[in-house]
Formats: C-alpha cells, sequence, structure tokens
C-alpha cells in the first residue's frame, strides 16, 4: 500500500500538515490528488515560531511544500480494512465474471470489460481530485 | 632484476585499545549486497524499526509501514526525539508521513541496543529541550549570517539554508 494511498484513507479525519517552512496546518481532510496536494476544511494555521494562530474554513496545499503529515493512529487499520474489502470485492467480480464466461460463450470480452471496471473507482477519484474543481469553484 | 621477497614482518603484539560499549562490531559494517538500488532498497525495512534524520534536524523513531518511489515514508508508532549533548527529550508522535525530500537519511535499529545510549543521557522534557533546541538554531543561524557576510565580502557564497538544521 503505497503511502499516497493510506493518505485517502485519511479522507475527512483530522490531519496535521507541516510545511517546509516550518507553519503547520491543522484541520479536517478534504482531498488530495496524486501530487499530494490537498485541501483540508475548518483549518487552525499555526506560523513558523508557534506563537501566532489563525483560523481558516478552507485551505489548499501544494503538495511541494509539505515537509510532513501527521494522521490518526487509526487510519492504519481502517486503511487495511478498506484494501482487504476491495480485494474482495474485486474476487468476488472475478468469479462471477468466469460463470458469465461459461455461460455464455463470449468470455474474452466479459475479461476485458471486468479489468477496466477495476480501475473505474480509481480513476473516479482522480478525476474527482483534480485541481479544476477547485479552480472553476474560485472563477464562479 | 629478481626481487627477494621480503620476509613478512613478525606480527606485533599491541595492545587492544579500549572498546567502546556502543561501538558496532566491525562485521556489522560490512554493506549487504542490495538486490534493489535507490528506494527499493528501502524493502528490507519495511516492518521493522528505523531512524529517520529530517533535513530541519527532527530524530523520528518508528515503526517503517510503506514507501514509494520518492521515500515517502509512512512511520507507525513514531517518537520524536531532542539530543542536546548529555540530555535527551522525547514524545511520541503517533503515524507519521514524511514527504521524501525533506529526509537526510534513515536507518535500520537494532531494538536491542536502540537504548543502549540513553543510559548514559538524562531524559528531561520535550518541552524544555524544544525551547533549547530553538535557542541553539537561533544561534547557528546568526552565526551563519555573519560567516556568509565575511564569505560574501572575499567573493565567497556560503551555502546555508535556514530550514538546514541536521
Amino acid at each position: 500500500m503505497l503511502p499516497l494511498y493510506l493518505l485517502t484513507a485519511a479522507k475527512n479525519k483530522p490531519v496535521l500538515i507541516e510545511l517546509k517552512t516550518g507553519e503547520t496546518y491543522q484541520g479536517d481532510l478534504v482531498n488530495l490528488d496524486p501530487w499530494m496536494n490537498l485541501t483540508l476544511s475548518n483549518v487552525i494555521h499555526t506560523n513558523t515560531g508557534a506563537d501566532e494562530f489563525s483560523k481558516e474554513t478552507e485551505v489548499y496545499i501544494r503538495g511541494m511544500h509539505i515537509k510532513y503529515l501527521r494522521i490518526p493512529d487509526e487510519i492504519m487499520d481502517y486503511a487495511k480494512e478498506q484494501n482487504l474489502l476491495n480485494m474482495e470485492q474485486r474476487n468476488k467480480n472475478v468469479k462471477r465474471r468466469g460463470g458469465d464466461r461459461n455461460q455464455s460463450g463470449g468470455g474474452g470480452r466479459d475479461h476485458r470489460r471486468g479489468g477496466r471496471g477495476g480501475n473505474r473507482r480509481f480513476q473516479g477519484d482522480r478525476h474527482y481530485n483534480n485541481n479544476h474543481h477547485y479552480q472553476q469553484r474560485d472563477n464562479e | 632484476m629478481s626481487a627477494t621477497p621480503e620476509p613478512s614482518p613478525a606480527p606485533v603484539q599491541t595492545q587492544a585499545p579500549a572498546r567502546d560499549p556502543l561501538a558496532p562490531n566491525v562485521e556489522d559494517l560490512y554493506l549487504e549486497s542490495y538486490a534493489f538500488t535507490t528506494a527499493a532498497a528501502l524493502v528490507g525495512s519495511v516492518d521493522r524499526k528505523i531512524f529517520v534524520l529530517l533535513r530541519d534536524g527532527r530524530n523520528l523513531f518508528g515503526i517503517l509501514r510503506t514507501f514509494d518511489q520518492f521515500a515517502n515514508l509512512v512511520l507507525q508508532d513514531t517518537y520524536e526525539r531532542i539530543y542536546l549533548d548529555d540530555k535527551f527529550a522525547e514524545v511520541y508522535r503517533g503515524v507519521f508521513m514524511v514527504r521524501g525530500e525533506n529526509v537526510v537519511m534513515m536507518g535500520e535499529l537494532d531494538i536491542d541496543r536502540e537504548d543502549d545510549h540513553l543510559e548514559v543521557m538524562q531524559q528531561i522534557d520535550f518541552r524544555e529541550a524544544e525551547d533549547e533546541l530553538k535557542q541553539k538554531h537561533k544561534q547557528i543561524v546568526s552565526e551563519q549570517k555573519i560567516r556568509s557576510k565575511k564569505l560574501l565580502e572575499k567573493g565567497l557564497i556560503n551555502d546555508f539554508v535556514r530550514g538546514d538544521m541536521y
């Protein structure tokens, strides 16, 4: 399980982000993309000296500037569970597809469709994560 | 020209120097041959306790759970430790996800001996240690400022970044 995949399991959970400058942002993780760009909601921002604080409703952080993130302890177990569920679902799909193939005889095409189905969720996620989503919001 | 083989000098018995109890055995220092290079060399350290030094000088101790091609690391049950000469302080930090570019070095810990060096040190409050460290960093920055000035007068550049405290 890659770190970024693990981070998707932390969606809607409280996280703490420290930038390379030493500033920290504490809030609920709304979304992220493959570049580790993030959006947070209900954020408490702390400056480098940790002596000034401010509240923001929503913050967008470019992944490049992140030093580290701290996520809740239970995320590791949660991500594992989610991963297992996903795998089970996939196995079920494979089994069902196998049955279909035996019945209809046109298995080749079915198999290919199944393969794409497995990816669909990820693609959907990626689309949803796209920055345009937020840029559009700004333009409106 | 025939060279007569010189008789090899008789082995000299020297007194073995007093061994540092914390020093590793010489044979432990040999590098293993790695099946992978770059970030993939970390596979062997997954689910083991590791130490990570960050560019800002933070020392993290935790169990490596996952990593990727950028050496982004996920550490579980992480402790942050501050070393100050003969004192140290530590605090529990939980799950850490470190962006690879901020890592200076990391290595596996020998869990039997990882705390040996702490026995000769005094543990202090983490807040206290943090304040002392802050002062230390401030001093380094001001020293480096003077250094930069002096070097610049001689037409040289001081290669110092404020964020680099390791």
